[in-house]
């Protein structure tokens, strides 16, 4: 049976996973390749940018003499978040309010098949999905930087997979209970993309100012710190169960829910 | 002694404020074709929805085969093959896979389910998204059918299909019936329901209004009569003994009449005749009389 539900839900999302993967993919391409050019006049161009927006994208300052400066700041510390959110935030829409509203879902509980276990079958598949997009980036990264001999030492991306994959859990559970409590699927993605948002600006907040400096602890993007991860190329623990803790209780808090509501489209 | 398969206690739920049913009590028995007849919005989806464990009471119970609708539906699915009202597919998929899936949950039913596609006449090889409205609902009977299980629960199980199509599920149903094959199945066409069903409840604005036995019904011969009377009708025809919701416009009337044939009809001849027509009133008019319920169907 759960091999059963896991096919389907394969077999409705690997389209969507694989143009998914090409654009990461592609997009890596073009900002590795950017590199060597843009290398010449990365100095100048960094001095003249304001601070605040460095804090903006997460970093201190637009430093771009390293690779590992300019891949964080060109792709890993906003638009690759973005990128893959977007994904997390559609797939989980799907798993309650999408299949809810497309009648689907009374359908799949019409059969012997207990409502948390088929949550959890999609929940492990969207997990699957974040841990392959986050290898398919630092593979491609490594390989194109490689290839483009732009890199010097990669021990940092592999220490980065862990806190990335901890950040899009936590998005993916609080995408998934907002999936579990709303009707709509517009709804519950506006909601998801909502607090994402909200995660973000606190962060920035915290960083930038230095009285509400407090609530970057609330925030998931604190826990994210690419370059750090990439530099000091040690396993930052805290980083990674924090995010991963939000993520299982908004998932149980799904499940929950899950349980208790009335399934009709 | 009859057991009961679907058995409801004071069953309610509340959409808000709204009503969607409230306090029903029903019975349906082992091996018997139940037919739950009420106007769109009358409550009849959500009892079903209620029963299948889709929705959740705010009061009472429902028990299918001994099982808690609510707190046991996993193992209520096992026993019951459940037709929705709107059935919704993965379009992607063909009708094949979509029998292989359902067969996976336990193992049974695959070769069952083709061979009712093939008396549904409907090509299981094609995507869904190809499909009509009439060929998703053969395949919804053919999911719904295919694991042959002790009790069915349909909702609307005609909508979309065809009279050729209707007639061959009637087939399948009686055949499934002569096997011990409960059902309980919701309309608000009336002649499906006079077709189909041992016993019928009727449902309005989530009440139910009562249940009987079609034959009963039947037995009431209520009649509906219209007459054009070349000039005046008789005197006094409306306070003949079994004449009901008698009316008059000009020199044509209409009523309902149960008794003797021969004594109205003795009685319409006095005054001379244009034109007469006597039919069968629908089980629900029978119904609603029986009940001595108004006729009207506001939600």
């Amino acid at each position: 049976m759960i091999r059963s539900l896991a096919a389907k839900t394969l077999r409705e999302r690997w389209r969507m996973a694989a143009i998914f993967v090409g654009v990461i993919v592609a997009y890596t391409l073009l900002v590795v390749a950017i590199y060597p050019s843009i290398g010449k006049v990365k100095t100048d161009y960094a001095k003249n940018i304001p601070k605040a927006f460095a804090k903006f994208f997460g970093v201190s300052s637009f430093n771009l003499t390293t690779f590992n400066n300019y891949v964080t700041l060109q792709f890993l510390s906003l638009m690759w978040v973005i990128l893959v959110a977007a994904f997390v935030i559609a797939m989980a829409r799907r798993m309650v309010a999408g299949e809810l509203k497309e009648g689907t879902l009374e359908f799949l509980l019409s059969q012997p098949v207990q409502r948390w276990k088929l949550l959890s079958v999609q929940a492990a598949l969207l997990l699957a999905t974040i841990v392959g997009f986050v290898l398919v980036t630092v593979g491609s990264i490594v390989a194109f930087a490689a290839a483009f001999n732009v890199g010097s030492t990669y021990g940092g991306y592999v220490v980065f997979i862990l806190p990335a994959c901890a950040l899009f859990i936590a998005i993916a559970g609080y995408s998934i209970l907002f999936s579990a409590m709303f009707r709509d699927p517009g709804r519950a993605a506006m909601a998801a993309a909502g607090l994402t948002l909200v995660f973000y600006l606190m962060n920035f907040a915290a960083s930038y100012w230095k009285s509400v400096e407090f609530m970057g602890w609330f925030s998931i993007f604190k826990y994210y710190q690419p370059l750090d991860f990439i530099q000091k190329a040690s396993l930052p623990v805290r980083d990674v169960l924090v995010p991963c803790a939000l993520g299982l209780v908004s998932f149980a808090a799904a499940l929950w829910v899950f349980q208790r509501r009335d399934v009709a489209p | 002694m009859p057991t009961n398969v679907i058995s409801t206690e004071s069953l309610t739920k509340y959409y808000g404020k709204v009503v969607g049913v409230e306090g029903l009590n029903m019975e349906v028995q082992q091996g018997e074709l139940f037919g739950f007849l009420g106007p769109n919005g009358a409550g009849k989806t959500t009892t079903i929805r209620l029963v299948m464990g889709m929705l959740k009471p705010n009061r009472g119970r429902a028990s299918v085969l001994g099982l808690d609708a609510w707190r046991q539906s996993v193992e209520v699915k096992r026993l019951v093959g459940y037709l929705p009202g709107e059935p919704a597919f993965y379009p992607r998929m063909t009708g094949e896979e979509m029998v292989r899936f359902v067969a996976s949950f336990d193992g049974n039913g695959e070769d069952s389910g083709r061979e009712l596609a093939g008396r549904l006449e409907l090509d299981i090889g094609r995507r869904i998204e190809g499909y009509s409205r009439g060929m998703k609902q053969k395949l919804a009977i053919v999911l719904a059918l295919m694991k042959r299980p002790p009790l069915l629960i349909m909702d609307e199980p005609t909508n979309g299909l065809d009279p050729i199509t209707q007639h061959v599920l009637y087939e399948i149903l009686r055949e499934l019936r002569e096997g011990g094959t409960t059902l309980l199945f919701s309309s608000h066409n009336l002649p499906e329901v006079e077709r189909l069903a041992d016993r019928v409840g009727i449902i309005r604005q989530g009440h139910l209004v009562g249940t009987e036995r079609i034959e009963d019904l039947r037995n009431m011969r209520l009649r509906n009569v219209e007459v054009i009377y070349a000039d005046e009708p008789p005197d006094r025809l409306d306070k003949l003994a079994g004449v009901i919701d008698f009316e008059r416009a000009g020199n044509r009337v209409q009523l309902k009449f149960k008794g003797d044939l021969n004594v109205l009809l003795a009685e319409l001849t006095r005054n001379e005749l244009l034109d007469l027509s006597i039919g069968h009133a629908s089980l629900e008019d029978v119904f609603l009389e029986f009940y001595n319920l108004e006729g009207d169907e506001q939600q």
